[in-house]
């Protein structure tokens, strides 16, 4: 983000300037950091909430990473979604959860072992997809400017055209219909009860 | 480099300032992009201290203005011996309750005990950098503001609920669990009627709806949409109002049943940090209120030039104020005037009245874009 910091007088060692005095790098890197720590206190902390906590906290250092990429819509989209979900989330941990606070959780050796195992495999088979990746070295790429704005997203979304995505909308608009319409089904009392109640009442 | 895309006089002032100071210093440090580096980071540490100072300089003023206005409902005084009409009053309780020990319940969940005051305090301070106070004073110009406005309104309800949550008391998590469902009900509308204002105005952005309201007074949104726009002013007063937890929807405190709700175990500075959240949100909605619906910084233009002349003279910030004011005038008349519905009747007040009527009155307002528009 400053280019060509020529500080005369002052002698740097010979370094790739662009890379490590870039501000977004600086912003990449401490955010990178801070998503990194919350999310291993995410898994590291016993109790259910705080570990809820910090999963927020991670994904809204998601969040911002979208924001330095210029997807403004998505990050915010981001925001939007987890935090109202991981709200519901803690209610209904308070709500079904019942030794909530005590320190109910003590882990076996063996599954800690397989989960470290599992994980660092993960990790592998990550690292060996992305490596070769030519822009890796160059730095993320980010869109260019307002191409990830509210416009251009809710055209492309709304668009009739061949880079429209108007039927799948409609299709996820459906979905989400089907499913409020069953949680009333199912929230929904029956008639007996109703009757039963009324019953109770007089 | 960042360049602000409203340029504001005291920016201008830093921007020519920092050059000319640092001319003092050797010329081996001197460049142009470290100056204007400075002059950047200068900026927002300008813009930082005026929204705290916006936030934390209103809370001892509307607590006196709320005391006053209650004592008048309820034909009394309100606070009169310190200071001229009591003005010293909230002062002295702010400093009274700064100094105060900080402890929590045995029991509690210490981090979460901690956290939860500054989770709550973290939306009405993002709002407040969107707002704009005038034609150029704006900290954050973002092009999406009323999403924005909707993405960090979700952390209220979680602090609210994690501070009922940690305190280890049953009052408090009633109060908590009460206010979470609530608070989650009545985002729907909240957010209901911001989409009902984006739609009339086009625009996602803060400024670029108070300026399509340019004109005389029947250009604001209230009034510029036929019957529709009293209607939605009407609607996102009572979802701003639950939103808030404001009295009578103040279901999650209900001092009579819950000795205080999700803050009953804090004192000290967390529970002076809970009310300073409840009263920047006051200040924050209803500054949302006046930019959406009654013109924001723009003068109650009448149509008449002789008049015109004189209203435009009085600067933006000015008229932003008086609306804000009067709109807290609102809320706090509201909340000394009616009584506490009952939790059954706040949910289906909200999910079988203001829900529908929400829906509703978005597609009328389509109808009347495509009609009228």
């Amino acid at each position: 983000m400053f280019p060509n910091l020529n500080l005369p007088g002052l002698q740097l060692p010979d370094l790739p300037l662009a890379f490590p005095m870039g501000g977004m790098d600086i912003a990449f890197y401490v955010v990178a950091a801070v998503m990194l720590f919350t999310a291993i206190c995410t898994v590291a902390v016993k109790n259910i909430l705080q570990s809820a906590v910090f999963l927020i906290f991670s994904f809204v250092a998601t969040a911002i990473l979208y924001l330095l990429l210029h997807a403004e819509f998505i990050a915010l989209a981001q925001v939007m979604v987890y935090v109202g979900g991981v709200v519901i989330f803690v209610v209904f941990t308070i709500l079904l959860t019942s030794h909530l606070g005590e320190d109910a959780f003590a882990t076996k050796i063996p599954r800690v072992f397989a989960a470290f195992a599992l994980s660092i495999a993960f990790v592998l088979v990550m690292v060996k997809c992305i490596l070769p990746t030519p822009e890796l070295a160059s730095g993320a790429v980010s869109s260019p400017e307002n191409y990830s704005g509210l416009e251009p997203i809710a055209m492309r979304l709304l668009g009739y055209g061949p880079d429209g995505f108007i039927i799948p909308f409609e299709v996820v608009s459906i979905l989400l219909l089907m499913t409020l319409i069953c949680a009333i089904t199912v929230a929904r009392k029956s008639k007996d009860e109703v009757e039963k109640e009324k019953a109770v009442q007089q | 480099m960042f360049v602000p895309s409203i340029t504001n006089p005291v920016g201008d002032f830093v921007r020519e300032m920092v050059p000319r100071l640092a001319e003092y210093l050797p010329a081996s440090i001197q460049s142009d992009t470290l100056n204007s580096i400075v002059a950047f980071l200068v900026n927002a540490l300008i813009c930082v201290i005026a929204v705290c100072a916006v936030n934390i300089g209103s809370a001892p003023i509307l607590i006196y203005m709320e005391r006053k206005v209650c004592a008048h409902v309820q034909c009394r005084l309100g606070p009169m011996r310190l200071g001229w009409h009591g003005t010293i009053q909230t002062i002295a309780d702010v400093l009274k309750m700064l100094f105060k020990e900080v402890y929590a319940p045995s029991g509690a969940d210490k981090l979460m005990f901690y956290l939860a005051p500054l989770i709550v305090l973290i939306a009405p301070f993002i709002v407040c950098a969107l707002i704009p106070f005038g034609r150029d004073l704006v900290v954050a110009d973002v092009s999406m503001g009323i999403p924005l406005i909707i993405a960090v309104n979700g952390f209220g309800v979680l602090g609210i609920l994690l501070g009922g949550w940690s305190s280890n008391n049953k009052y408090s998590l009633l109060g908590a669990l009460r206010s979470g469902a609530q608070m989650i009900s009545y985002e729907i509308s909240f957010t209901m009627i911001l989409l009902f204002v984006v739609m009339i105005s086009g625009s996602t952005n803060l400024m670029s709806i108070t300026l399509g309201q340019e004109g005389t007074i029947s250009d604001w949104w209230i009034f510029k949409i036929p019957v529709l726009g009293i209607i939605a002013f009407i609607l996102f007063f009572i979802s701003s109002t639950a939103e808030m937890n404001r009295a009578p929807f103040d279901i999650a405190e209900a001092e009579q049943e819950l000795t205080g709700g999700y803050h009953t175990e804090y004192n000290g500075t967390p529970f002076a940090m809970f009310y300073l959240a409840e009263y920047i949100a006051l200040v924050t909605n209803s500054a949302l209120a006046t930019t959406c619906f009654l013109g924001g910084f723009l003068p109650p233009c009448i149509g008449v030039a002789f008049v015109d002349n004189y209203l435009n003279m009085v600067p933006g910030v000015v008229w932003f104020f008086a609306k804000v004011f009067f709109m807290i005038w609102c809320y706090m008349m509201v909340r000394w005037t009616f009584v506490r519905p009952r939790v059954d009747q706040l949910m289906d007040f909200e999910w079988k009245f203001l829900l529908p009527v929400n829906l509703v009155l978005l597609i009328a307002g389509a109808a009347y874009i495509v009609v009228c528009g």
